[in-house]
């Protein structure tokens, strides 16, 4: 990151190459003007624009039972209310790694269960991944390699926005501008689902686009009949995909003449059996592929750094989120630890959202504590709340590139007044070893 | 305030010390020397009936990163097996066996003695996840080996003839960004000769698109180390892993090396013949000899353990290869950002088997056929030849012939038939234990104040109760000291210290920073300075351990 004139405080410093750790795709080339406290965004996807933007105000202060207080009473609250309880549920965990290692500290020391916002489309996808494997892809390889990419479910650019420039760039030219090992340097790109938007056909004008149109809730079924295809499988009848037949039986000899065709969906929108379908019709086409050519899955996901609980909760506790911790265990049932079946059971909900305005769930079982972005807009006002900066517009912090393999540092573009959510979460550990 | 290690029988074979009565002097977290006569204010520690070991080194162990983090993911089954608690002070955070959680790791290896762990397969791109996980691992120092060999960067500038001098850039450039602190080169060229849909690449081949032979990428890249003075040679997992007959290729690796120094790792999976009904013998006997007559040459073996475990491999070529005998059946596939790959691929070793009893036997004679215990490390390539927690029944198996025998005989009878296990009466003493895990490690990897007892020496001490059952006697220490402290007493973990991370940051041109910045902007998509690994991202701020370089 570079700044023009760090002296001037009250003047526009403008501010480039900022890291995104909002959507998953991991940007790096933002560029935002910083005055004060303030933050407007210059160059940015329109998600990560409305995220990053801060008006010059002061920040709230963490409140106890709706009453204003210092960090310390807050914690020490937050922790009285963590000593109670015999059944907690973590939820949100968006925060960068160092924040979610502390929050899961607080978790190993009272014992509580833990889930992502973002987790629905992960679990889908582990359906396959974890129980059979698959054959991934990471963002370079995509870019310099993929010669077909095919896009199951809606317009993927409506939750990733910058996705095809990213994945997808045309050539500039130079010797070192990808695409580096695409003949002819111009893709293909086979969209079965939903109809793109104008900001997609003008990222991908420079490449070759099909697109298969098919409702969302037969996008699972699509993916199926085209691994059928590829298998050498006969397709029974399927009045549901009438008029796109066709259209699949036309990409079989394409894919299986392509050197490294990839298939991307995103999870996160697709009902969870759909999801876990698809992820499965994917690998299962990889597999087909990739006795005679190269092939890869590349799963679109990754909001508000969920691969990198992802990735902490396994290295930390050998299973994935959707696990309980606490009392020398743990133990991974992803059915009943998921936030909305753990919340019926839990005496006390925490909730962390540290990138955007995310509310906790409806929760009356028991004390709401909230390590919340300051604008959240609960409710019902939680027993506590602490407001947390934001990774990489209020603190530094590592955050999870979707691929799962690239994690990227995230830096501060402002002096950070409110506490990261490892400095919260500290403080809260910081009560319980007191009082232990 | 000092502590003072007395009565022991001392094994410090770096500094000459074998068997001899001494004491160990520590003070401020390092040995200082036991000329002084024991002041009042000294600690004493009774070491009366034990062996006194520096603190264990592997360094070949997968604990660290994607691929592991993969492994876990697989291996649901086994972390299941394994659960807390642990033995000892319970820090509650994981367990597993196979691919155990970090402080599992940590935890683990401190109860055997070890106090060094290094990870060799850091893929460039997801070097910042490998250095959050290392520093997660209590009780260990920890290093990373950078993976080389098939980045289309590296392959780019030899193809077209840029020179040695750009190539030693790049590596230099890329060790300190990454944080690493060796070049390991994971079947040169081949990772990248298969994103290119090859399926196999021997020494001589020419792989696709850059025109390149194995051969080619070896020599550039130990060259590129030699002249930077990294200490430890190009550590190499070579062609044909796993491969029946490639022991013709290993052999010819070693007579690749132009002079140069080369660490050969896991050997025993790259040490196959076709002899036999069965197209698969042991080619321990030509390769312990290459190795006895080329003093430039180190080994670890990778000795296989029969159970259950799961191989992690940045040799996708060669895992893909081997998915079809997963066990369970489900595998892990992956390019990876122009850097390498991996492969997750879960095994279950069995004596019953011929192939694996066989490879069982072809590790323990590799041991046992190379003279020489300085060029030889102690490993399983945990966890792809088995968990690192075997370490101690492998330590038997070297120094008990007759318990080795006992062993010979439960394994695949064929298999028997087709390996000299039994001929060879070596048994390892305790000296080449010392050297094999902690002298030798700790010499190549150019750790100076680490792997011996001597003056100046890290205070990470290990005292064994002396007991004719080695396997019992090296899985629970009486004492192991990190840095001067208690950590395990009895073989339970009693504390929990942060460990270091060992980094080499040789020079480079600060042109090589501009060809970069504009290799990341345009081929991979990631700025070049949000790739650079900063020191304070090391340890939450503490940095790396630089370990000389010396061109």
């Amino acid at each position: 990151m570079t700044s023009d004139d760090e002296s001037r405080d009250d003047a526009d410093r403008i501010v480039t190459d900022v890291v995104c750790g909002f959507c998953g795709l991991g940007c790096d080339d933002l560029e935002v003007a910083v005055s004060g406290r303030a933050i407007r965004p210059i160059k940015a996807c329109a998600e990560a624009a409305r995220l990053l933007a801060r008006p010059d105000q002061p920040p709230p202060a963490p409140r106890v039972g709706g009453q204003e207080t210092t960090l310390a009473e807050a914690a020490a609250a937050a922790g009285r209310h963590l000593r109670g309880s015999r059944a907690a549920a973590f939820s949100g965990l968006g925060a960068d790694l160092d924040g979610l290692r502390r929050v899961f500290d607080i978790a190993m020391t009272c014992g509580a269960s833990f889930d992502h916002e973002a987790s629905g489309g992960l679990f889908a996808n582990l359906e396959r991944l974890g129980r059979r494997g698959w054959i991934a892809t990471t963002v370079a390889e995509v870019r310099n390699r993929c010669d077909l990419l095919v896009v199951f479910g809606p317009d993927p650019t409506l939750s990733f926005g910058h996705v095809f420039e990213r994945l997808l760039p045309s050539a500039a030219g130079d010797a070192d501008a990808a695409p580096l090992f695409v003949a002819g340097r111009r893709r293909r790109v086979v969209i079965i689902g939903g109809a793109l938007s104008e900001a997609a056909r003008r990222a991908l004008a420079g490449q070759e686009v099909v697109e298969i149109p098919v409702p969302t809730d037969q996008v699972a079924l699509a993916a199926q009949a085209l691994t059928a295809l590829l298998a050498g499988r006969a397709v029974a009848d399927l009045p549901e995909l009438d008029g796109i037949a066709p259209a699949l039986v036309a990409l079989v000899e394409p894919l299986k003449a392509a050197a490294y065709s990839v298939f991307v969906w995103n999870a996160g929108v697709l009902s969870t059996r759909d999801a876990a379908t698809v992820a499965e019709a994917a690998a299962g086409a990889v597999d087909v592929l990739s006795v005679t050519t190269r092939a890869a899955v590349f799963p679109l996901g990754g909001r508000d750094n969920i691969t990198g609980a992802h990735q902490a909760a396994l290295w930390r506790f050998g299973y994935p989120l959707r696990t309980s911790v606490g009392g020398g265990t743990a133990r991974h049932a992803p059915d009943r630890y998921a936030t909305a079946t753990a919340l019926k059971d839990a005496d006390l909900l925490l909730h962390v959202s540290a990138f955007r305005p995310g509310a906790p769930a409806d929760f009356e079982r028991g004390p709401v504590i909230a390590l919340a972005h300051p604008d959240t807009v609960f409710t019902r006002e939680p027993d506590v709340f602490i407001p947390v900066g934001t990774p990489g517009v209020d603190h530094f912090g590592h955050v999870f590139r979707m691929d799962s393999v690239v994690c990227l540092p995230l830096a501060p573009l402002r002096n950070a007044e409110l506490p990261s959510v490892a400095a919260a979460a500290e403080a809260i550990l910081d009560s319980l070893r007191r009082a232990a | 305030m000092t502590t003072r290690i007395t009565g022991g029988r001392v094994f410090d074979p770096a500094n000459g010390v074998v068997d001899a009565p001494r004491d160990i002097v520590i003070s401020d977290g390092r040995i200082i020397a036991a000329d002084g006569p024991s002041g009042a204010n000294d600690e004493i520690i009774d070491a009366s009936g034990c062996v006194v070991l520096a603190g264990g080194i592997d360094l070949h162990t997968h604990i660290a990163g994607g691929k592991v983090n993969l492994g876990r993911l697989l291996m649901n089954d086994d972390r299941a097996r394994f659960p807390e608690p642990f033995g000892g002070m319970m820090c509650g955070c994981g367990g597993g066996r196979a691919a155990p959680t970090t402080h599992a790791t940590g935890c683990r290896y401190s109860q055997m003695g070890y106090t060094a762990a290094f990870e060799p397969a850091v893929v460039g791109a997801n070097a910042r996840h490998a250095h959050l996980e290392m520093g997660d691992i209590p009780n260990l120092d920890t290093g990373g080996f950078l993976v080389l060999g098939n980045d289309d960067f590296l392959l780019r500038m030899i193809a077209e003839g840029d020179g040695q001098q750009a190539v030693n850039d790049y590596v230099a450039w890329m060790l300190k960004a990454t944080q690493c602190c060796a070049i390991k080169i994971v079947n040169p060229g081949g990772i990248n000769a298969f994103k290119f849909n090859g399926r196999a690449l021997d020494l001589d081949e020419t792989g696709p698109h850059y025109g390149l032979t194995p051969r080619r990428i070896l020599n550039t890249l130990q060259r590129a180390v030699t002249e930077l003075g990294v200490p430890h040679p190009i550590h190499l997992h070579g062609c044909n892993l796993g491969v029946p007959g490639n022991v013709k290729t290993t052999l010819a690796t070693i007579g690749a090396t132009e002079g140069f120094p080369l660490h050969l790792t896991h050997i025993q999976f790259h040490s196959y013949g076709t002899e036999g009904d069965r197209r698969f013998s042991s080619g321990a006997v030509e390769i312990a000899e290459a190795v006895n007559a080329n003093p430039h040459i180190s080994i670890d073996v990778g000795q296989i353990m029969f159970g259950q475990t799961v191989t992690a491999s940045a040799d996708l070529m060669s895992q893909y290869r081997n998915h079809g005998i997963a066990d369970p059946k489900k595998w892990i596939g992956m390019d990876i950002e122009m850097d390498a790959a991996c492969g997750v691929v879960p095994f279950n070793y069995r004596d019953t088997s011929f192939v694996n009893a066989l490879q069982w036997a072809i590790g323990l004679e590799l041991f046992l056929l190379v003279e020489d215990p300085w060029r030889v490390y102690l490993t399983t390539d945990h966890p792809n030849g088995g968990p690192f927690t075997s370490y101690p029944h492998l330590i038997r198996l070297l120094m008990d012939k007759p318990f080795r025998d006992a062993h010979l005989e439960r394994i695949h009878k064929a298999a028997r038939a087709h390996t000299r296990l039994a001929e060879i009466s070596r048994e390892y003493t305790l000296e080449e234990i010392a050297v094999v895990t902690r002298a030798a490690p700790a010499r190549t990897l150019g750790l100076k104040d680490r792997g011996h007892l001597g003056p100046g020496a890290r205070a990470d001490v290990v005292l064994y109760v002396e007991q004719p059952d080695r396997e019992a006697m090296f899985a629970a220490p009486r004492l192991v000291l990190k840095d001067g402290d208690i950590v395990v007493r009895d073989g339970e973990v009693v504390a929990l210290k942060k460990g270091r991370t060992f980094a080499v940051h040789p020079p480079s041109d600060p042109l090589m920073d501009k060809r970069l910045e504009r290799w990341f902007d345009e081929a991979v998509g990631l700025k070049s300075s949000h790739f650079q690994i900063a020191d304070g991202e090391i340890r939450d701020g503490e940095g790396p351990e630089l370990v000389e370089t010396q061109p």
